[in-house]
């Protein structure tokens, strides 16, 4: 079964070569061009990954990852952020929040890939093995595992 | 008056004893050659009464309103008569009418109606015995003689009676008018004091002398008015009275009057020479002054309490007239000017202050003059590089016409410097978070055209390459137009030239920015655009504005249903900016404080609360005004007017 990845993100050119480059890859690829949109695919599907930007309308990146980390079905799905605020105190504000993986724009094919297969790496599992139970039982430490 | 009446009596009297004195001479000289044995005693007779009313001339008028001089003459002229009648013997015609002379003599003279009578009754019991002396009596006409006896009695009881009827009706009529005059008198509201002869001795005084004074009347006439002064004051009302003594007419002095209890009572005195007959007479009217000294005081108090305030103020402050007069200036504006007060009061404030002929331009005054409102202007001081605001307040009298304008000047020139300073380190601090704002917009495409070349690289279908190139294309464009406007932006920032600014220009640049700076820059923008007139004005200056005033909206939009919305507008002479928003509003409580430096809700970080200061500062710079409405929960809307001068565009 292929992985599937979620990527959220408003301008339209980036989810457009993300998602050729992540088929091509063998991703199953999804888009939701703001935080709203991403919670309704969350409910529809289960999500191996998901990519997201930080300033977005009606719901940013923030709220967005709050949301997936406080929700028990999708606590334990890996996120990378993907954002054009590349401060520090962004980065630092990200892997508070749970992040995997942080990718500052602009970013090369290599660079995602890179952040993708540091998440895989770690996740080899297939997630649609583990029950929901279990997924559950582990998931404060596969997200304290995800820190640096 | 009294002096009057007593000359009158007296010439009364003079006058009918001469009447008497020649009839009876006359009468008693007719008969001398019949009586030529005594005719030296008639011619004695004659001489010693008429030498009686030589003395009577001499003696003082005043003796003549005794009533004592009065019986005396009475008694003396009977006897004296009667023995005239004595004299001329016989006579009997001539001794008729002495007796009606006598009776005509006594009525016309006496006061008493009574004692007339008793003494005509006592003169025609004389007449009755003389005619029975002469033996007239018992002849055969004796019954037409006893007859005269009754019948003076009555003419004379008679003649009497009309007399004092006639005399009681002028008197009447004189107490009368008397009465009015003394009413007069008495109830002014004025003290009147009446003096006599060269001795200034109170001879009246009315009822308001006796309050002032407080001494009862009875106490003061005949005394000295100098016993109404305070001692060391006595040589000084004596200077006054002698004078109007010596000179005639009247003066007025300001002296005080010296209660009973010695205590002094401000007094305007008016003294009046008035000359009746050979009597003179000072009128002393006085008015009591101590309510309006008390408010002179008061006055004079207010008006050294302003001075000092005036004087102390360290800006300048004139008071001129409706033509530019200069009425007064405080020492701030002697100290400024080098000069003194004299020379500074009625010159023209232009003049004096400025070295110019006419009005300054844009002079606050020129502006108060015509709207009769207080005004403000800030003006570049000719000549040298100060600046300075001046107000203009407009004072007006009772009646509402405005008599003279408080001018102040404030030397603003160091305030200026610092605001501009203030202006160009919050333009450069705009510029720091639209550069991070920037890099954000940046990225962004700069993202597209990397992903889209790099997956353009790998691609073989012509189709999707072309497809790609144009991704790449549109996200080079947006880049474009980012610098473009970053390069304009930093550009203002370090320049304070005055352009024309298009304000739809600087308005939609000012959104841009404050999108790339707001976390939530989707809200919807309404724009009603009208074409307007382009104002004079530094760029970044107005860019700023807006800024402040775009960003606050979105600041203010909570939730997703936010609405933005921007208006620009033009009247005759401005042009009109609206920035409203449906965010959460501003409390009614923070309303007023809104503009003031340093005021914010937001938490620390967040803002400085410089932001509304400033533009507010820059739209008072341009001339221009910022209002706000607000309605907690529904919204605000902030509008800014800026003025457009004639002769641009």
């Amino acid at each position: 079964m292929r992985q599937r990845i979620l990527i959220v993100e408003d301008e339209e050119v980036i989810r457009k070569f993300s998602r050729v480059q992540l088929t091509k890859a063998g991703y199953e690829v999804f888009e939701a061009e703001d935080g709203e949109k991403a919670i309704l695919q969350l409910g529809q599907h289960r999500f191996d990954l998901i990519i997201c930007d930080i300033v977005m309308p009606n719901k940013d990146g923030w709220e967005l990852m709050k949301e997936i980390k406080t929700s028990p079905k999708t606590r334990d799905v890996p996120i990378i952020v993907l954002t054009a605020k590349n401060r520090d105190s962004d980065m630092f504000k990200a892997y508070d929040l749970g992040a995997a993986y942080y990718i500052p724009k602009p970013f090369t094919k290599a660079q995602l890939f890179y952040g993708i297969d540091q998440i895989f790496g770690e996740h080899r599992e297939p997630q649609n093995d583990i029950d929901i139970s279990n997924q559950y039982d582990g998931a404060d430490e596969s997200v304290n595992e995800g820190k640096p | 008056m009294e002096k009057l009446r007593n000359q009158n009596r007296k010439k009364i009297i003079l006058s009918l004893r001469w009447t008497v004195i020649i009839v009876t001479s006359y009468l008693i000289l007719l008969d001398k050659g019949s009586i030529t044995e005594v005719g030296s005693y008639c011619y004695l007779f004659v001489v010693a009464y008429i030498l009686t009313n030589v003395v009577l001339t001499f003696l003082p008028g005043a003796w003549f309103s005794n009533l004592k001089l009065f019986y005396f003459l009475s008694l003396f002229d009977i006897g004296f008569v009667s023995l005239g009648m004595y004299l001329s013997q016989m006579v009997t015609t001539t001794d008729f009418y002495l007796v009606f002379f006598l009776i005509i003599i006594l009525a016309s003279i006496s006061r008493n109606y009574k004692l007339l009578v008793v003494i005509s009754g006592i003169i025609a019991l004389i007449y009755g015995y003389l005619l029975y002396l002469w033996g007239l009596l018992g002849s055969e006409s004796g019954v037409g003689y006893a007859l005269r006896i009754p019948f003076i009695f009555i003419m004379s009881c008679f003649y009497g009676y009309i007399v004092q009827t006639f005399l009681k009706e002028k008197k009447r009529q004189f107490a009368v008018s008397e009465g009015k005059f003394r009413a007069l008198f008495e109830h002014s509201y004025e003290g009147i004091i009446i003096l006599k002869d060269s001795e200034f001795k109170i001879s009246h005084l009315n009822r308001e002398a006796e309050r002032l004074t407080a001494h009862r009347r009875g106490d003061l006439v005949q005394r000295t008015v100098f016993d109404l002064f305070r001692p060391w004051e006595r040589d000084k009302a004596l200077h006054f009275l002698e004078e109007v003594a010596q000179k005639g007419g009247g003066r007025t002095d300001s002296l005080p009057l010296m209660r009973k209890d010695g205590t002094p009572v401000e007094v305007d005195l008016s003294i009046k020479r008035i000359d009746l007959g050979e009597e003179t007479y000072f009128q002393v009217i006085f008015r009591d002054l101590t309510s309006l000294r008390i408010l002179e005081k008061k006055i004079r108090e207010n008006k050294r309490n302003l001075e000092a305030i005036l004087d102390g103020i360290q800006d300048r402050i004139s008071l001129v007239s409706p033509d530019y007069q200069i009425l007064r200036v405080n020492k701030a504006v002697i100290e400024k000017h080098n000069s003194g007060y004299k020379e500074l009061v009625g010159k023209k404030c232009f003049e004096a202050y400025y070295q110019r002929s006419l009005p300054c331009e844009k002079c606050p005054l020129t502006v108060t003059l015509q709207t009769r409102q207080a005004s403000s202007s800030i003006l570049r001081v000719p000549g040298l590089s100060a600046t300075e605001q001046i107000f203009s307040y407009p004072i007006s009298n009772e009646e509402g016409n405005m008599i003279s304008i408080i001018i102040h000047y404030r030397d603003i020139t160091q305030e200026q410097q610092l605001q501009e300073q203030l202006i160009r380190s919050e333009k450069l601090a705009g510029l720091g978070i639209l550069t991070s704002g920037i890099s954000h917009e940046i990225n962004n495409p700069l993202s597209g055209v990397i992903g889209m070349a790099e997956i353009g690289l790998e691609e073989d279908d012509p189709f999707q390459i072309q497809g790609y190139f144009k991704d790449i294309l549109n996200c080079g464009q947006r880049i474009q137009e980012i610098t473009k406007g970053l390069s304009s932006y930093s550009k203002t920032a370090k320049t304070n030239e005055q352009t024309l600014v298009d304000i739809q220009e600087a308005l939609e640049s000012s959104l841009k920015m404050a999108q790339m700076s707001v976390k939530n820059r989707w809200v919807e923008v309404v724009k009603t655009f009208q074409p307007v007139q382009r104002i004079e004005a530094d760029l970044g200056e107005i860019q700023l504005v807006f800024n402040h005033l775009i960003t606050n909206a979105f600041q203010a939009i909570r939730g997703d249903r936010g609405r933005i919305i921007l208006s620009i507008s033009s009247s005759k002479d401005s042009v009109q900016v609206k920035v409203g928003d449906n965010g959460i509003g501003i409390p009614s409580k923070h309303l007023k404080k809104i503009f003031d430096p340093f005021f914010t809700t937001k938490t620390v970080g967040e803002g400085k609360g410089l932001g509304l200061n400033i533009a507010y500062r820059i739209i008072t710079k341009y001339e221009g005004t910022i209002d706000v409405e607000s309605d907690e929960g529904s919204g605000t809307t902030f509008s800014v007017e800026f003025p457009v001068r004639r002769g641009q565009e």
